[in-house]
């Protein structure tokens, strides 16, 4: 392995950059924006998947109750659209600590379970809750404006909401390669080992939960301002299902794997809203295609062919017990351990 | 509330234990977290359907061979599929599965329609109503009672009193272990499956009289029914069984005093369950 | 995983950052690149597929009561007889190019329904064919110049996902230079869509879709509420009922938005009419499909009638299940609040038989729906709904009224629909109110028919009575809605 300049990553980055302002010229700039945003809630999946091993299955609950807040505060308080993005967002912060403080006891699929079990008591609230969410009509027509410009065009209320979308990707990037992040996969690695050297694992797990939590509240919030609609059905565990989804396709670990998820999925939903016949054919064919040939999703594979120089390298099969993940793939979520 | 309501519960507790059976064993054999088990269940209704209108083969005799048919079906796509993603994380599995059970459902839809097709149970002996009290109860839904409690206990028969039982067992808790005593555990993967899938079949044609058969029927089931197997205990064969039944009765009893609830009460009760025994009623804890 | 594993995890990951990151941005690009190619990707069809000559003929003659033989407008050479009804006096500013001036030299109409959901049967694809065939029949009457432009038909599935929906709406006004936006089925999706209408100021009339919120509280100046709601749905019913079966209710609802509608509409007619509600239960949403708690406390509670409020699968079950229960024998009789022929033909006519409901429209009304089924079904090939029906109305009343306002300026075309009266094989006595954009028109209680009584497949019901329009929807005023005047 070669050490490459540092000059290359930021070539990297700043065709990434172009590519994310020259996008609502490609495509229509309200599916641009969708991209942008389930990329970022697939990325604080990844956050918490790649780099804590937790797979949460409610991250529904901050990304549906940041967008109620986030509409709430633009429609009936009238705050201009950064203000209603910060209050979602910390709306989501608040529910976070509690239920991540709950879930974080438990691993692998046990912790799945109890954050989807946390989603589905957020999405009763939000239903029941008629007289301030609107109930399964939601909220529509959210008002966005900043200092008295008109933002209801897309395209300006993209370039309006791109930066704010950004400080949550560069928060995420900064969270993964701090001193935090590598104690949060210390932890994912060996909770024993860290502990043992010192570390208040709970603590740091309640963390980086937090945190993922906040980007899917961003990306909620902008989310809703950008469809003008905060809807029942963002905090459905659909939602959550999708945004896993995401992560999956475009490779656990990899952080910026969820954008291309998110890439892959929403233009699949949205070509096949001309191809209705289609509907589940294509969506479960895509994801059998990916899953089965490019096992470390789509991001994963091209930086593994990167790494390795070759196609996808041989990925042991030993039968089940010998049943261990290519460690260049991803950390695996320990389903059969019942917690502490 | 009425004892009525009771027995309501038990019906929807005896599928939700039928169906989380299936997953569980599944589930312990292979660690696929089977998000096609919705769908499966859903083609074993469509089974029955088919069955009585392209054949007019009655409700008896569906009760076999639908469950026979998906069971078969499931094998194959754990030989074509599954089977390939067993060495990596579950998942990977757990998306493929995701990925069958939308092209599953689709299928269906295409073929019969997103509103389904109507069912209906042709034997004399299963048809009208019984008086329980001053109230009317189906006598189907009696049937499917105690047809389901007698199917889990023959499962549960099979698994702790039989030398595959016992393969199974052996293989769900210490894989490692059972292989290094000289044990094929490889070559009843595939069965296993099959039996998995076609306890959700069952499932599938037991609802077929009850409710519309449609394409969607297994997709809000599924999420349940995980809470269901969570609830028992990963891997545990009582815990679902327990699991589905009081999940059940729980979700009648809120239905009569808060019916808005009904729907989110299982996830209340498996947050809380989870919070006080990390592994489920039934689960050993091991490991971390 | 040891602990030297993951210190060299650490460096490690240092080290492929550098290439994680630039092979990020080249995939951003390629996905970018990709997305050019596709992006576009919406179906746009035009009206070509048309009709033969004496389809649609025969169809213009039986869509159009108020005008006699209306078959004489040839497609060739009509312009002259055209020009002439058109001459309003917008038709001589634009006397060059056509009788109508379009914007953007061509009219869009879209359609945005379920295509692939539960009432993909309902409306559909079906509603897009139908609309298409409106195209063809108000150009074979009225010339295939009338708009001096030519008329594209569009069409997206919303998949039953205001989000969805919300997204496509933009995109069709924005990039498809759609004018008018039709049908979009389920509230949510309806009044997520009639909000776009609002900030992009275009054309929306809504067929599918329940909510009185359309016209009432999320009422905008550019969206119409064409054919039914909730509160004409209990108007129609629950007098009728409550007069014919008896006079205790028991509602069970689904406990979102529209079955909260559907049961205070109910709530305030039953007891309008002298009827009671002796209990209402909320069935969860998404429903787990069984409603045999709610059956077994009716069964407790003995009312005359169990009204279920439900829509699409949640009533083809809760009839199975009432029918399981064997309620009739008991003498608890079934009323429905919303129901679909789909919903009918799902579970067999059999299990609906003696159930009374309200519906916008039936094809066996009498002759001129008759006809202008016969004509639909060989467009479509089964009979048409009453949202199949509508959204043809719709469609010909709005290029009607741009052929008379002689442009299809949004804000030209609300005027010109405001305080319209007219009728047609649909929409009967009917007038678009001007304080709401409800279409005000007469409704229809049915019944339907046991098997052995339906001439073919599809004739379910028959008709007890008519309400007029002004008597089944919320009357001028109450609808809270605030178009300013």
């Amino acid at each position: 392995m070669s050490v490459r300049p540092v000059t290359v990553r930021y070539a990297g980055y700043a065709l990434a950059l172009i590519a994310a302002l020259i996008l609502p010229h490609i495509i229509y700039p309200v599916l641009a924006l969708n991209i942008i945003v389930w990329g970022l809630f697939a990325v604080a999946v990844d956050l918490l998947l790649g780099f804590s091993g937790l797979l949460s299955f409610g991250h529904a609950a901050f990304w549906g109750s940041a967008a109620y807040a986030a509409g709430i505060a633009a429609t009936r308080g009238g705050v201009s659209f950064p203000v209603a993005v910060l209050i979602g967002t910390l709306v989501a912060i608040l529910l976070a600590i509690p239920i991540g403080y709950l879930s974080i006891r438990r691993q692998g699929i046990y912790f799945a379970m109890v954050t989807l079990a946390f989603a589905q008591m957020i999405y009763f609230v939000i239903n029941q809750w008629r007289s301030v969410t609107g109930g399964e009509n939601g909220i529509q027509g959210i008002p966005r404006t900043l200092l008295g410009l008109d933002l209801s065009s897309a395209t300006t209320f993209y370039y309006a909401a791109l930066p704010l979308a950004l400080i949550g990707y560069v928060f995420a990037f900064r969270v993964v390669h701090s001193p935090f992040g590598h104690v949060l996969v210390a932890i994912r690695d060996n909770e024993t080992r860290a502990r043992a050297l010192g570390y208040p694992t709970h603590r740091y797990k309640l963390i980086g939960f937090v945190i993922s939590a906040s980007l899917a509240g961003l990306g909620g919030s902008i989310y809703a301002l950008g469809q003008r609609l905060a809807d029942l059905e963002y905090a459905r565990w659909t939602t959550s299902g999708l945004a896993v989804i995401m992560t999956i396709l475009g490779g656990v670990g990899t952080l910026w794997g969820g954008v291309i998820g998110a890439v892959v999925v929403l233009l699949l939903r949205d070509w096949l809203t001309t191809r209705p016949e289609l509907f589940g054919v294509a969506t479960g064919g895509v994801f059998a295609v990916i899953v089965l040939g490019f096992r470390r999703g789509i991001l994963g594979t091209a930086l593994h062919w990167y790494r390795s120089g070759r196609p996808d390298a041989p990925i042991r099969r030993r039968g089940l017990a010998a049943a261990r993940p290519d460690p260049t793939t991803v950390p695996r979520v320990k389903p059969e351990k019942g917690g502490r | 509330m009425s004892v009525v309501q009771l027995f309501n519960g038990l019906v929807t507790g005896s599928f939700y234990a039928l169906v989380a059976l299936g997953l569980s064993i599944i589930f312990g054999m292979m660690r696929v977290v089977n998000f096609a088990h919705g769908a499966f269940y859903m083609l074993g209704a469509f089974g029955a359907y088919v069955l009585l209108d392209s054949w007019q083969i009655g409700f008896w005799w569906a009760l076999i061979l639908a469950p026979l048919a998906i069971g078969c079906f499931g094998m194959v796509l754990e030989r074509l599929l599954f089977r390939r993603l067993y060495a990596l994380d579950p998942l990977y599995n757990f998306l493929l599965s995701f990925a069958v059970a939308t092209i599953i459902q689709d299928a269906m839809r295409l073929r019969y329609g997103a509103q389904g097709k109507p069912y209906r149970v042709t034997s004399q002996l299963l048809s009208g109503v019984q008086h329980i009290g001053s109230t009317f109860y189906p006598k189907y839904r009696l049937f499917v009672i105690v047809f389901s409690i007698l199917v889990c206990v023959v499962v549960w028969f099979l698994v702790e009193r039989t030398r595959i039982g016992m393969v199974i067992r052996a293989a769900t808790e210490k894989p490692d272990l059972t292989r290094a005593l000289g044990v094929d555990v490889d070559r009843w993967i595939t069965p296993v499956f099959g039996f998995g899938v076609a306890l959700a079949a069952l499932g599938g044609v037991l609802a077929a009289a009850m409710q519309q058969v449609r394409p969607s029927m297994g997709e809000d089931l599924i999420i349940v029914i995980f809470a269901v197997v969570v609830i028992g205990g990963l891997g545990s064969i009582a815990g679902s069984v327990v699991a589905g039944l009081a999940i059940g009765v729980i979700a009648a009893v809120g239905e009569a005093y808060y019916a808005q609830v009904s729907s989110t009460l299982v996830f209340i009760v498996m947050a809380i369950v989870l919070l006080i025994r990390p592994a489920g009623l039934f689960g050993s804890v091991e490991g971390a | 995983m040891d602990g030297l594993h993951a210190t060299n995890e650490r460096d490690l990951g240092r080290k492929g950052l550098t290439r994680r990151t630039f092979l990020g941005g080249i995939a951003a690009s390629a996905a970018a690149a990709i997305l050019a190619a596709c992006g576009s990707g919406s179906a746009t069809s035009t009206s070509a597929p048309a009709a033969t000559a004496t389809k649609a003929a025969g169809a213009a003659a039986t869509t159009a009561p108020t005008t006699a033989a209306a078959a004489t407008a040839a497609p060739t050479g009509a312009t002259a007889a055209v020009t002439k009804p058109a001459g309003s006096a917008a038709a001589s500013v634009v006397a060059s190019k056509g009788p109508a001036k379009l914007s953007d030299g061509k009219l869009v109409l879209a359609v945005l329904n379920d295509q692939s959901g539960v009432y993909a049967d309902i409306s559909g694809k079906n509603t897009t064919k139908l609309v298409k065939q409106a195209v063809d029949d108000f150009m074979a009457k009225y010339g295939k110049d009338v708009f001096g432009g030519t008329v594209e038909v569009i069409e997206a599935d919303h998949q039953n996902k205001p989000d969805v929906a919300g997204q496509k709406a933009n995109e069709f006004y924005d990039r498809n230079q759609a004018d008018v936006i039709l049908d979009v089925p389920t509230s949510s999706c309806g009044l997520a869509v009639a909000a776009v209408a609002k900030a992009k100021k275009k054309m929306y009339i809504n067929v599918g879709s329940a909510t009185t919120e359309l016209n009432g509280a999320q009422c905008n100046k550019y969206t119409f509420h064409y054919a039914y709601d909730t509160f004409m749905l209990a108007n129609g019913t629950a007098p009728l009922v409550t007069k014919t079966l008896g006079k205790k209710w028991y509602l069970v609802y689904p406990d979102y938005a529209f079955g909260q509608d559907m049961v205070k509409s109910f709530t305030d007619a039953i007891t309008k009419s002298g009827g009671t509600v002796v209990g209402t239960d909320p069935s969860p949403f998404p429903s787990s499909g069984d409603f045999s708690s709610y059956l077994l406390k009716v069964q407790s509670a003995k009312p005359d009638i169990v009204g279920s409020m439900h829509a699409g699968g949640d009533v083809v079950n809760f009839v199975k299940q009432y029918n399981e229960f064997k309620l009739r024998d008991q003498k608890i009789n079934l009323a429905i609040g919303l129901l679909f022929d789909s919903d009918i033909k799902a579970l067999g006519p059999d299990a609906f038989q003696g159930i009374t409901y309200t519906t916008a429209w039936l094809w066996t009304l009498d002759d001129q729906s008759r006809a202008w089924a016969d004509m639909a079904k060989k467009v479509i090939g089964v009979r048409p709904t009453f949202a199949h029906a509508g959204n043809y109305s719709a469609a010909w009343q709005y290029m009607d009224a741009i052929r008379r306002a002689g442009t299809d300026d949004p804000d030209t075309v609300v005027k010109e629909l405001e305080g319209h009266q007219f009728n047609d094989f649909f929409a009967r006595n009917a007038t678009i109110r001007k304080e709401d954009h409800a279409l005000i028109h007469d409704i229809y209680i049915a019944q339907v028919k046991p098997l052995k009584e339906n001439s073919e497949e599809g004739d379910y019901s028959k008709i007890l009575g008519t309400t007029p329009g002004k008597d089944a929807f919320k009357p001028d005023g109450a609808t809270g809605c605030t178009i300013s005047a």
